[in-house]
């Protein structure tokens, strides 16, 4: 097979016609490593990006061109009433390209979960644990060394280490790694191995074509199966319609645009699952806690995330886990993110190289009756997602719970002072001051809430009236089509997700290979 | 610049449930108030999505938010409107539209006098009067106040901090140099040779 090439929107010449074994939409970690298993067995794959083809000679470090550039709505994407902010990637490699290269097989207990209560097959540990060796080779996964962890994460790890919590080293997918911390911003030395610099390219060399700034407007049926994807070739400076329109003509069809994307994608094609599509989306929702340190910490260098601990992961029945990273800290992230204003908030910004901060990541999804957020579309020329995650007490009950725990850890590392990110900050100055957050108000939209993990609305299992995929992947009431990225989990995961999409992606290749 | 009689009926996030309707039935019938907004010089390019009220009513609310000091650049000087006019310029059409009608309910005396008793529009405020009535919206009971404060502080904070000129102010010393290269090849493939670095395998480097 000759090989493929990666387009722009500006070099589509006009309307085309595509026929093509597979159609992958979204080239995120799902999507890449999909198709790259594809065209590995010989089939003739089209994938489709709806953001651009950014490599590292446009990353430049600086968040001002990163964010309108790399993420889902200039990075601004939230729920309707905005109280989640919502981190997630739009480019060529989606969240591969700004992810902070965290890699975590997934957990056992949630496998388990899967199978046992939402009815899915054959996705054990022992099915997943070849590819998600070949993922590991691939992608240079390895444990990030003690000693090359920075001052932000370090903080982490000692102040668990102080208070006996259980801690880690998280494993990364970098290849000569130069320590640098921008990694949210695109990679300037394709160091991270994103799908962008690794997956991507090995599948174009074995044939794969690829369509950025080309959005996937709806999929048209005949009967049982997906007959075409109808396209809209946009233009890579403005990011609005070029007029130019493609036409593909797969025999088989992968949804892999990523969670919120993918029920989107579904539900404009009016393929709605019996009413499941949208339902059960994860997020991952976390809280954070910045602490003030009398010695730099310079939190905008440095591996951003290398330091975890699970030890708050399973609270026992009734109560939402949380686990505990670090998020690195740059101006214009740190400004919208934190809380505030006026001079209190200024004088908070210009001690920034001394803040670190902790980030407690909750476990969504889990307990009995949880149902999560659901993604709809709003009609009309509106093409915004309507997205809606409602927040219960035993939400509020874990963040309040996680902020105490990640002020302990802040405090047992030496902070001088540690803050929460209430619109009205609660500041404590010592460990005996962390009652404070016991009478602070726990409510949407009086204190931050963001997700950089987006999981679940096409989830998979076994009954089609509570599910969207079969644990083959395929869409329960259609024959060629398949969701292929981390929409199709039933419930979040408790560790950052790449590696499961992996993992799944690569795995659930033999299901789509099968229906061509 | 043509105001609308009606308010829009399309659902907004300022528009949820009968109060929101209200509120926004304020910002879009009141607007014949808005003539006294304080306006500020115009930047000396085209705006590309704000009016000149909007944009004289986010340089104020930025100045409020992140006020004079020293070691930091005046909001003015940032370009915070304008640099927000060219985010908005970006962001999705009806995003953009909703962005707008809540700078203007934000500015309107009527909405000042139905939240807050005042009876001057926010521009014509003393700053210390500004200031309260952000707090009055970032703390409202009402939780659509609250969401209107999220998205004007997300915004002004973005268009000012996104500047490279405010890096010093935070002690933020800028990336490290050296290592982008605008110059670096541009690799589709097309039977063209993939260059180094470009994530090529080379399995003697990977663990076994």
């Amino acid at each position: 097979m000759s090989e493929g090439r990666i387009y722009s929107g500006d070099e589509v010449p006009g309307d085309r016609e595509i026929a093509c074994d597979v159609c992958v939409i979204g080239s995120g970690a799902g999507g890449s490593v999909l198709a790259d298993q594809l065209v590995s067995r010989g089939l003739s794959v089209v994938m489709l990006e709806e953001g651009g083809y950014h490599t590292r000679s446009e990353f430049d470090l600086t968040e001002s061109n990163a964010f309108p550039n790399l993420y889902q709505e200039l990075g601004n994407r939230t729920t309707d009433d905005l109280s989640i902010s919502i981190l997630q990637g739009r480019s060529v490699g989606g969240g591969t390209t700004v992810n902070w290269c965290s890699s975590f097989r997934t957990p056992k207990r949630i496998l388990d979960h899967w199978r046992d209560v939402h009815g899915v097959e054959g996705l054990s540990e022992e099915a997943l644990r070849p590819h998600w060796e070949a993922i590991e080779r691939r992608l240079h996964i390895a444990e990030w060394p003690e000693d090359r962890i920075n001052r932000n994460n370090r903080v982490l790890w000692d102040g668990c280490g102080k208070l006996g919590y259980s801690r880690g080293l998280i494993r990364r997918n970098v290849n000569n790694c130069a320590n640098l911390g921008y990694c949210g911003m695109g990679c300037p030395i394709d160091a991270k191995q994103s799908m962008l610099v690794t997956i991507i390219p090995d599948a174009v060399e074995k044939g794969l074509t690829v369509y950025a700034n080309a959005s996937a407007r709806r999929l048209q049926l005949q009967g049982r199966r997906v007959a075409s994807v109808e396209v809209e070739i946009l233009d890579p400076k403005t990011n609005t319609s070029s007029g130019k329109r493609l036409t593909i003509r797969p025999k088989a069809t992968a949804v892999s645009c990523g969670a919120l994307n993918s029920p989107a994608l579904l539900l404009r094609s009016g393929l709605n699952g019996r009413g499941r599509v949208g339902k059960r989306t994860f997020l991952h929702p976390v809280v954070i806690m910045a602490a003030e340190f009398d010695e730099p910490v310079e939190a905008f260098f440095g591996a951003p995330q290398s330091v975890h601990s699970h030890h708050f992961v399973e609270r026992g029945p009734g109560k939402i886990g949380f686990f505990i990273e670090v998020p690195p800290i740059h101006p214009m992230l740190a400004a919208t993110t934190f809380t505030g204003f006026g001079l209190p908030f200024e004088q908070m910004v210009t001690r920034l190289p001394y803040l670190q901060a902790c980030i407690a990541i909750t476990v969504d999804g889990l307990l009995p009756g949880e149902e999560g957020g659901t993604v709809g579309l709003r009609g009309g020329e509106d093409r915004r997602l309507k997205i809606d995650y409602p927040l219960g007490e035993p939400h509020w009950e874990a963040f309040r719970e996680a902020c105490k725990e990640m002020a302990k850890i802040q405090f047992a590392a030496g902070a001088r002072q540690v803050a929460s990110l209430h619109f009205e900050p609660v500041v404590m100055r010592s460990e005996a001051e962390i009652g404070k957050l016991d009478r602070a108000p726990w409510e949407k939209l009086r204190v931050r809430v963001v997700t950089a993990h987006q999981m679940g609305g096409c989830a998979m299992g076994r009954d089609p009236e509570r599910s969207v995929v079969d644990s083959r992947l395929r869409y329960h009431d259609l024959d060629n089509l398949f969701v292929v990225d981390g929409s199709v989990f039933p419930t979040s995961l408790g560790v950052n997700p790449q590696e499961t999409i992996y993992g799944i992606s690569r795995w659930g290749a033999q299901h789509v290979a099968a229906a061509v | 610049m043509a105001s609308r009689s009606q308010p829009d009926s399309r659902r907004t996030f300022l528009k949820k449930g009968l109060l929101g309707g209200f509120v926004l039935s304020i910002g879009g019938a009141g607007f014949l108030l808005a003539r006294s907004t304080r306006q500020v010089a115009l930047p000396g390019q085209p705006l590309a999505v704000l009016d000149p009220t909007e944009y004289s009513v986010l340089q104020a609310i930025a100045g409020r938010m992140i006020p004079q000091r020293a070691g930091f650049p005046t909001v003015e000087q940032v370009g915070v409107a304008l640099n927000a006019d060219g985010i908005l310029l970006r962001a999705d059409p009806y995003a953009r539209k909703e962005v707008k009608q809540l700078l203007k309910l934000f500015e309107n005396a009527l909405a000042g006098f139905v939240f807050g008793g005042r009876l001057r529009p926010f521009t014509q405020l003393a700053p210390e009067d500004q200031d309260a009535v952000l707090r009055e919206w970032q703390n409202s009971r009402l939780e659509i106040r609250r969401t209107g404060f999220q998205a004007l502080r997300t915004l002004a904070m973005a268009a000012y901090f996104g500047s490279t000129l405010a890096w010093a102010a935070s002690g933020y010393p800028g990336p490290p140099e050296g290592f982008h290269q605008p110059d670096a090849p541009v690799w589709r493939g097309g039977g063209a040779k993939r260059p180094e670095g470009n994530g090529v395998y080379h399995p003697e480097l990977s663990r076994e």
